[in-house]
Parts: C-alpha cells; sequence; structure tokens
C-alpha cells in the first residue's frame, strides 16, 4: 500500500532562475526504508521539506503530494515527523521530559494521556536514566536521540530525516540509526532519510534514490542502485568502501556491500600482492610541537581530561589525532594552542614553550586553530566583509572563494563556510595549523577538497595537526596517527602501520583486507592491488 | 464592511483595555492601600503592587498569539540579556530591551525587559525586589515599544531614552531601596538614596549610551535580517 | 519520604509567601519574631546555607538595630544623648522591629529560592500563562548553550589574535566583539528551534501543559492549611494596633492570641512537616 505519493514534483524558489527540484515521481509504501543521497545543493533538503507543510516553504510548486490518499496539507501534523541535522537547536525546551511533552502539549493532549505516552517512548529509548535532566547536560548524541524520541511521541506514520547523524560522532551516529531501524522493524514507521553516512544506512534500506541537480536519477534497491550510478560520478565518493572498491575496479557481477561481502570480494580477486611499501615520508628531524607528560583537569575534583600526554609532531607532516569521545583530544588541541594551561607538563612550539611567547607572537606567524564549529569566527554580514583585511589567507587556498563574497556567511553551506574560516585563519600565515573535527558535517566532495587543502598547505611548509573521529579521512591525508584513550597517547605510528595493525578502530578498507592484503587502509591501496585482468574477465 | 471596521474596531479597544487595566487598576490600588492602611506597609504593597501588575502584563500578552518563530525570538533576546547581565560594570540589559523592544514590538519588549529579570534572579538573587525589577525593565521595554517608529527614526532620540531609560530606572530602584531599608518613605531619605546611588545611575546610563550607540544599529541589522529570513 | 521541597509548587509557594507577606505588613514584635524563626528554620532546612550567609544577615541585623535610632530621634524615652542628638528606646525598638522584618524576608526569599527550582517555578507560571512560561522554559534552555558558546567563541578569536595588547579598551572591544558573534549564531541558529516547533504542531491546536507535579490529598492538605492559617493571622491581627512613636503602645485582645498561634502554625509547617516525615522515615526504617 502506497503511503506517500509524489507526483511531477517540481519547486522554484522565489527569484531564483533553476527550479530546485525538477519533476520528481515517487512512491512510498507502508513500512518502507528510504534512503536519499545527493551531493550538497542537489535539492536534498528542499524535497524533504515539501513533505511536511508546517515547514512553510516559500516559492513556487507544482505538481503534488499525497499522502494516505489526501493531499499532503490536509493530513494531520502530527502524522509526518520530521528531525532535522543540528541536535542543539532543535530543542525547544529546558528539560527532558518537557522535551518529551512539548508536542503532544502542542496537540492539546490531557494530562493523564501525556504522561502514558511519554512514559511508553520513554521506556522504549532507554532514557529512563536521564529523564529529568536539563537538555544541555546531555552529549550530542543523547540530544538527537532526544529530538527523535520528542518527534516519534506524537506516533507518526510516516518519518523524513534530514543528515540527522551529520553532527554526531560515529558511535552515536550508529546507535542512531540502530533506533531507527528499530523504529522501523518494530512499529513499521515509514522512514526517508537523507544522509551522507551510507556505510550503515544501506544494509538497512530497502531503497535508494539519488538526487543530482534537483531531478531524481536513480530509484532502485540499494545493490541494483550502485550498480546504475556512472562509474564517473561524483557521487560515488559517498558511497560505503565495498562499493568504492568494486567501481574502482570496473567490477562486474554482485556488488559487495559490506565489509565481509568486500572481504570475499578481495579473496576471489586476489592478485598475488605486491608489499606496499609502508611510509614513502621520512618524517622530518625537526620538531614543530612537542608535548611532554601533559595533564589537565577541568575542575578539581574531576578526574584528569588529558593525562601524562606525550606526543612529538614533526615540521612538514600531517598528524592526526584519533580516539573516541573523552579522549581527551579536543582538550590537547586547546592546551596545545595555549589557551588553557596543563597543571603539569609542557608544550613547546618550535622549541620553546608556549607560555613563554607573547600572545602578539603566538598567535601571528606561529600557529593558528580552526575550532569545530566555524561560525565562531564569523562577525560580518557578508563573506566579503568576512575576509577584509585577511586577503594572505585567501591566496593561499587553492580555491577561488570570489563567487561567494555577496553572500551572508550563515548562508553558506557547511564546506563553504570551513574555506572562508580557514582564510581567516591562515591569514596570519601560521607554520602551525590545528584543526578541530574539520569534517564533521562536510559530504565527501567537501572532505576530498579538503584533504586537497591540507596537502598544499603541508607541501608549502605549514605543519597540519588535526583531530578528529573520522578514520577513513585521517587515513587518506594524514602522514602519521596517534590515538589518544583516557587522556594519554597509546599508540602513534605512520598512518599506513596505524591502521593496518588496528582491527576495531581502523578503516571499513583496513577491515576489508585485514590478513588479505598487507598494508592496505585506503580503498585506492586495495584497488590497485587486484587483478583487474580478472575482473575484467 | 461595517462589520470588519467594527470588529477591529472592538479588538483594538480590547487590546487597549488590556494596557489601560494595570495603568488604572494599580494606582486604584495604592489609593485604596494609602486610605485603608494609613501611610505604613509601603513594604508589604509596593510588593504586592509590582508583582500584580508584572501579572496583569503578563496575562495581557498572554491573549496574543505569538508565532513560533516570534517565541524563539523573545527567547533568545531574553536569554541574551540574562548573559549580558554577567559583563562586568557595563550592563547591556536596558540597552537589549529596548533594542528587542524596537525591532519586536512592545510586547516582546517587555516580555524581554521582565523575563530576564526574573530569570537573572536565579543566578543573583531573587528577592522581594524581583516584581520591582521585573516591572521597571518590563515598562522600558513596553515604552519603547509604542515609541519605537520615532525611536528607529532618529538617532538621537534612541540615545536620549537610552539615558533616560537608564537614569529612570535607577531612580525607580531607589525607591525600592528606601522602603526596603527603612520600612517607609520619606523624600529626605530618597533624596540620600539617589544621591549615594549617583555612580551607578551614571554608570547606567553611560552603558545604555555606549551599548545602543555601538551595538543598536548591526544589532537591528541582524534582527531585520533575521526577520526577513523567519519570514516574519 | 515527601520531603517540604515535595509538595505540590502551589501549595509550597502558598505557605512561604503568605508567611513573608504578614511579616512584611506587620510591625508586631511578636510576629517578626515568629517570622525570623520560621524563616531561619525553612531556609536552614531547604537551602544549603553557608556560614557567610548567616553573618551576612547577622550583620544586616545589627547595622539596622544601630541605624535607625541615630537617624530617628523620635520617642519619648531620652536613653543617652550622642552628638547633641537623643538616641531614644522607641527608636531603637524600632530599629530591632524593622530588622527583625527585613531579615525574616530574607530568610523567607533564600528558602523560597532554593525550594523554588526553575522547573517549580515554570509549572506556577504555566497555572498562569502558559504562553509565557513556554517563553521562560525556552530561554532558560538558551541561557546555558550562549554560556558554553560564549566560552568557545572566546577561544576562537583568542586564538585569532584577539586581546593583542590586554589593555582595556582592547578588553571591552573583545567583549563587544564576542557578544556581537554570540548574537548572530543564535539568531541565525533560532530558524532551527522555530522550525523544530514548527513540526511538532505548535500552535495548531489549544496548548494544555504537562508537569510532572502532581496535586494529591497532602498537597491540598498544605494548600488549605496554610490560605487558612494565614486568613486567620489576618483576622485576629485586625484588632491590634502596635505604635513606637511617641510611646510604645499596644492594643490587642484575646483574638490576638489566635492570631499569634495561626501565624506561628503557618511559619513553622515547613519545620513541622521535615520534622514529621522525619520520624516517620526513621520509624519505617525500623520496622523493617
Amino acid at each position: 500500500m502506497e503511503r506517500l505519493q509524489i507526483d511531477a514534483l517540481s519547486f522554484r524558489y522565489p527569484d531564483a532562475e533553476r527550479y530546485t527540484i525538477e519533476n520528481i515521481t515517487l512512491d512510498l509504501c507502508c513500512g518502507e526504508f528510504v534512503t536519499l543521497c545527493g551531493a550538497t545543493g542537489s535539492g536534498k533538503t528542499t524535497l524533504l521539506r515539501l513533505l511536511k507543510p508546517q515547514l512553510y516553504v516559500q516559492g513556487e510548486r507544482s505538481g503534488s503530494i499525497r499522502c494516505d490518499d489526501r493531499d499532503i496539507t490536509a493530513v494531520p501534523p502530527e502524522q509526518i515527523g520530521f528531525v532535522m541535522q543540528d541536535p542543539e537547536h532543535q530543542l525547544v525546551t529546558d528539560k527532558v521530559w518537557h522535551e518529551l511533552a512539548f508536542g503532544l502539549e502542542n496537540l492539546g493532549v490531557a494530562q493523564q494521556e501525556i504522561a502514558r505516552r511519554i512514559a511508553e517512548t520513554a521506556a522504549f529509548f532507554g532514557i529512563e536514566t536521564w529523564f529529568e535532566r536539563r537538555v544541555s547536560e546531555l552529549s550530542g548524541g543523547q540530544k538527537q536521540l532526544l529530538n527523535l524520541a520528542a518527534v516519534m511521541v506524537m506516533d507518526p506514520d510516516v518519518l523524513v530525516l534530514d543528515e540527522p547523524t551529520a553532527q554526531l560522532d560515529p558511535i552515536a551516529a550508529t546507535s542512531f540509526l540502530e533506533m531507527l531501524r528499530r523504529l522501523n522493524r518494530e512499529l513499521s514507521v515509514t522512514v526517508i532519510i537523507a544522509e551522507h553516512r551510507l556505510e550503515e544506512l544501506i544494509p538497512m534500506s530497502d531503497r535508494l534514490l539519488v538526487m543530482e541537480d534537483g531531478r531524481l536519477t536513480i530509484d532502485a534497491p540499494p545493490t541494483k542502485a550502485v550498480q546504475l550510478l556512472p562509474a564517473d560520478s561524483p557521487l560515488l565518493s559517498y558511497l560505503p568502501a565495498p562499493v568504492r572498491l568494486y567501481h574502482a575496479v570496473h567490477g562486474t557481477g554482485a556488488c559487495p556491500m559490506t565489509v565481509r561481502e568486500g572481504r570475499d570480494y578481495i579473496r576471489q580477486h586476489r592478485a598475488i600482492p605486491l608489499p606496499i611499501q609502508p611510509s614513502s615520508r621520512s618524517p622530518h628531524p625537526r620538531p614543530a610541537l612537542t608535548l611532554k607528560d601533559l595533564c589537565y583537569r577541568y575542575r578539581r575534583d574531576d578526574s584528569d581530561a588529558v593525562h601524562e600526554l606525550s606526543l612529538t609532531v614533526y615540521e612538514g607532516e600531517i598528524a592526526a589525532v584519533v580516539g573516541g569521545n573523552g579522549a581527551g583530544k579536543s582538550t590537547a588541541l586547546l592546551l596545545c594552542a595555549g589557551l588553557v594551561r596543563p597543571y603539569r607538563g609542557a608544550v613547546k612550539v618550535f622549541d620553546r614553550r608556549v607560555s613563554d611567547y607573547p600572545a602578539e607572537q603566538l598567535y601571528h606567524g606561529t600557529l593558528a586553530l580552526l575550532t569545530q564549529d566555524v561560525t565562531s569566527l564569523f562577525l560580518m554580514s557578508s563573506v566579503r566583509d568576512e575576509l577584509k583585511g585577511y586577503r594572505d589567507g585567501e591566496r593561499m587556498l587553492p580555491f577561488d572563494l570570489s563567487p561567494l563574497y555577496d553572500r551572508h556567511p550563515y548562508d553558506l553551506s557547511g564546506g563553504e563556510q570551513q574555506l572562508v574560516a580557514l582564510a581567516k585563519v591562515l591569514a596570519s600565515s601560521p607554520r602551525l595549523l590545528l584543526l578541530d573535527e574539520p569534517t564533521k558535517g562536510l559530504d565527501a566532495s567537501a572532505k576530498n577538497r579538503l584533504s586537497v587543502l591540507l596537502k598544499k598547505l603541508r607541501n608549502d611548509g605549514v605543519t597540519v595537526v588535526l583531530v578528529t573521529h573520522d578514520v577513513a579521512f585521517a587515513a587518506g591525508c594524514a602522514d602519521r596517527t596517534a590515538m589518544l584513550f583516557r587522556g594519554g597517547c597509546v599508540s602513534v605510528a605512520p598512518t599506513r602501520e596505524f591502521f593496518s595493525t588496528n582491527s576495531f578502530y581502523t578503516t571499513a578498507a583496513a577491515r576489508m583486507a585485514r590478513g588479505l592484503l598487507p598494508n592496505a587502509v585506503t580503498v585506492e591501496d586495495i584497488a590497485s592491488q587486484l587483478s583487474t585482468e580478472e575482473v575484467r574477465a | 464592511m461595517t462589520a470588519i471596521g467594527s470588529s477591529g474596531l472592538r479588538a483594538r479597544t480590547r487590546a487597549g483595555m488590556r494596557y489601560l487595566l494595570p495603568f488604572v487598576l494599580i494606582p486604584a490600588l495604592v489609593a485604596l492601600s494609602v486610605t485603608v492602611f494609613g501611610d505604613r506597609m509601603y513594604l508589604a504593597i509596593s510588593f504586592l503592587i509590582a508583582a500584580l501588575a508584572v501579572l496583569l502584563f503578563l496575562i495581557g500578552i498572554e491573549q496574543k498569539n505569538l508565532g513560533a518563530r516570534r517565541m524563539v525570538l523573545v527567547a533568545v533576546m531574553t536569554a541574551l540579556t540574562v548573559i549580558g547581565r554577567f559583563i562586568p560594570f557595563f550592563k547591556p540589559v536596558t540597552a537589549l530591551t529596548v533594542i528587542a523592544a524596537l525591532y519586536l514590538g512592545a510586547e516582546s519588549g517587555f516580555l524581554v525587559g521582565a523575563l530576564s529579570a526574573l530569570l537573572s534572579n536565579f543566578y543573583f538573587g531573587q528577592g522581594p525586589w524581583t516584581p520591582f525589577q521585573m516591572l521597571s525593565w518590563g515598562l522600558i521595554g513596553l515604552v519603547a515599544g509604542y515609541l519605537s517608529r520615532p525611536l528607529l527614526r532618529h538617532r538621537a532620540l534612541l540615545l536620549m531614552y537610552g539615558v533616560l531609560s537608564g537614569a529612570v530606572f535607577s531612580l525607580i530602584m531607589d525607591v525600592w531601596t528606601v522602603i526596603w531599608y527603612s520600612g517607609s518613605f520619606s523624600w529626605g531619605l530618597y533624596l540620600a538614596a539617589a544621591v549615594s546611588a549617583l555612580p551607578y545611575t551614571l554608570l547606567y546610563a553611560v552603558s545604555n549610551l555606549v551599548f545602543l550607540l555601538v551595538l543598536g544599529r548591526p544589532f537591528g541589522e541582524k534582527l531585520s535580517r533575521i526577520k526577513k529570513k523567519y519570514g516574519i | 519520604m515527601k520531603r517540604y521541597r515535595d509538595y505540590n509548587p502551589i501549595a509550597v509557594a502558598a505557605n512561604m509567601l503568605a508567611a513573608a507577606l504578614v511579616a512584611m505588613f506587620s510591625m508586631d514584635p511578636v510576629i517578626l519574631a515568629v517570622a525570623l524563626t520560621g524563616g531561619i528554620i525553612a531556609s536552614l532546612t531547604c537551602a544549603s546555607m553557608r556560614k557567610r550567609d548567616h553573618l551576612f544577615a547577622l550583620g544586616l541585623f545589627v547595622a539596622l538595630v544601630v541605624i535607625n535610632p541615630i537617624f530617628s530621634h523620635n520617642g519619648a524615652t531620652v536613653l543617652f544623648i550622642m552628638n547633641d542628638s537623643p538616641v531614644t528606646l522607641e527608636a531603637t525598638l524600632y530599629g530591632v522591629s524593622a530588622a527583625m522584618m527585613l531579615v525574616s524576608v530574607l530568610y523567607w526569599f533564600r528558602a523560597f529560592t532554593a525550594v523554588m527550582t526553575s522547573d517549580r517555578l515554570l509549572y506556577l507560571f504555566s497555572r498562569l500563562s502558559p504562553r509565557v512560561s513556554l517563553v521562560l522554559s525556552m530561554a532558560l534552555r538558551t541561557v546555558p548553550m550562549l554560556r558554553e558558546r560564549w566560552q568557545k567563541i572566546e577561544q576562537a578569536q583568542r586564538a585569532l589574535g584577539l586581546y593583542r595588547d590586554g589593555n582595556l579598551i582592547d578588553r571591552v572591544r573583545g567583549i563587544l566583539r564576542i557578544f556581537s558573534i554570540l548574537v548572530t549564531w543564535m539568531l541565525e541558529n533560532g530558524v532551527i528551534t522555530a522550525d523544530s516547533m514548527d513540526a511538532r504542531c505548535y500552535g495548531t491546536h489549544r496548548r494544555t501543559s504537562y508537569a510532572l507535579f502532581e496535586f494529591g490529598c497532602s498537597d491540598a492538605a498544605v494548600l488549605g492549611l496554610s490560605t487558612g492559617l494565614a486568613a486567620l493571622t489576618l483576622w485576629g491581627l485586625s484588632g491590634t494596633d502596635f505604635q513606637y512613636y511617641p510611646t510604645v503602645s499596644y492594643t490587642g485582645s484575646a483574638v490576638t492570641i489566635i492570631g499569634y498561634i495561626a501565624y506561628s502554625g503557618l511559619c513553622l509547617l515547613p519545620g513541622i512537616i521535615e520534622l514529621w516525615e522525619g520520624i516517620r522515615w526513621n520509624g519505617y526504617r525500623s520496622t523493617r
């Protein structure tokens, strides 16, 4: 039975020349789980917002959207749930229980009934233990789970999600998606989700939709959809590692979708491995950043956030620091930047203690920090004004920012915002660049662009330290990688060695190649070792 | 046509009544209490009257349907005002209330002023003075909202309003100080209190001036952009 | 074990505000002494008071007692002459009463603030004005977010070279800059909050408001007791007149005694409830 029917839908924003949505026809069945993917600006968000009439989108619309054989505007608003990207700002009230009750209060549900429904929902989502907490005390993952629960409490038939895990760390993202799968399986909620994190989503989806420039180009079950993508499509980089491998070797036959299938695929097509030479670059002998036995805690009664951390980063390398939540990565970065002081130990930047630098010299020409949320840097109402006085930084970027000049910094996409912020940060011509979670919320093409940019900076002589959850990004970009655990550094090695030694905390490609192809940590590594003749035959 | 006109008129009279009510009712209460209790019990009476006035205003605002977007803006401006009270020496509280009132309307101005007083006192200490502060800041916002057209057109007027409201706020709070510490009101004591609080009064007036001068225009631009973005 | 703070906020607020208001209305020393005792007990059982808070209250008390006779020379009984002006017994007594009133009100509000946490206050507001209560809740949610954000912005800006010289003008400019960035950030992201409200059907129906607080028999009892005792107090005190100047004079009747007893009940209610529940809890523990 069809739940949602979209027929010849087109949409254009006021004053826009081209259509954001062009002639989309789509049916969603009851209880279906559908994943929507596409590059930033392909019209995903607009399409999803049109499914929720209460989020009135101004513009010119043609075609129809029907839900349960009624026009979408005639459907009771609680029937369609909508979850957005930002975990923080979607929360309306100050307490967890109040947030759960909010939707039902809006519907005018009686007190007794509200009590029953939030009790049910809280139990299903496992949020009883933090039921009476303030929302400001929750972690990002908990916040987003609460957003989902606060929508589910209204008992919707259709759940529309717009990149709900983009701001979450991998563990929180996985548990969010698991919850989504449970809702779909156990309550047969129809789900349509736009997301970049396809590794986990593809195995649970019934259908994969691909949008390009406002058009729906592919609509098929995942195994078939990934084969329909042309070999030169930029969307390939959004796909899970096994699928990328399949495309990289121009595979035929069944496409591997999971790591397990990927391993089988490698086993079948393996040639005699040519051993990959580990770490071609030899580290520059001079240290750029030295951390020695650093200890730091936020409050006297807390335990150490950073505990006896020692690490050396050499000049002219890209060093990645990975680790789980609360491993002390971000705190370590603040210590390196001299923004907080360790209670024991020392930070040396270019052989001089960071506390010995006058602020003038430290932040001008020595080090620069790009914080996690780059909007902390934006003050002006246009990119042009924002970059005034920062032209030197702009010139260091291998991209042209001038098309963005007339836009408001907050109207840019995440990737564009980051470029503008980098231009500001690089203007002081730092020799050491520190980045905190630079790939958070970025799509695949923006990540590729960032990787190119960081490598260019390294070749220009800038030492780069980046803290990240994104192991695939670290594997593709860093020269050396260090892992933090409980505030200390537990391992540091050249990136290839690092990821091929780890068995859990590593890239999907390394997990596929483990034991089969030594030292392969990226899809490109694996592809170079598969016997392409055999595949083509 | 006439039906619409008369209903519009009725709505407007009702709206007028809502705001007239506190202004009529409260002086009446003051008169009554003075005749019944004589000149004693200033503290309790002033507390009750301030609390009642705030409540009446809030209930008046309750009748108005603010959309989600305006609600968010009022909440955000209130929170920003609370945060502003943490800035040492220069307090942007009054300036922010005035700005909120100018761009979001008189009711929102009252809400921002009154609620930020209530909320910030969770950090700075609640007491019988809370209704007083709520009323004073709320009224500053309300009046600024009613005068928004001239105040937005003439910058000098706006700055004058800022200085004046700073001074008036301080003078109203001095009334409270006198009642609070002496249990009664006398002009002599009031003068003494006002004189001793003069540096604070000046600081209030100056910081209002500075903040309206510095924040006024960029804030206005920001709020205008947001209003367009939100579609209010 | 239902402690005093666990009672329905309406009942608790009625009890505390009635006690404080009567104290504010009265200059009768008996009433004020009761109010002070009750206030101290209430704040000891409900609020976590530090030694310095009590010292502050004591200091204020002493200062008020001393200041009144220095400035006010009313009264017939001269105790001694200081700097050519008489210090009278009546003015001193008046000072004591005023100090008791002030300090007792301070204590009551201290206890009130401790018990009336933000969600209890929101509950009170939601009965009076649901929409204002929602705005309050949203603002309460925003404040900690802003404080956290302030710190982040400050770090980002410092790393960008703000506070270059570290003098006062630079610091003021820096604060204004952070504030301005904070405002933009908050306003721009507010759109998301508004969308989230719309997506969850805000404004489509007449709102109800849900609360974790229930109104049971014991709450009704405390509310009824508080209003009843307050009414009884006012009735009992209506005939009394306590004048300090020119000489201390007092007119009262037998009814006044009822007023005093009623007011004592009103003021000691928090302490009695805590004590009673404590005894019951101990009994329950020992029988287990």
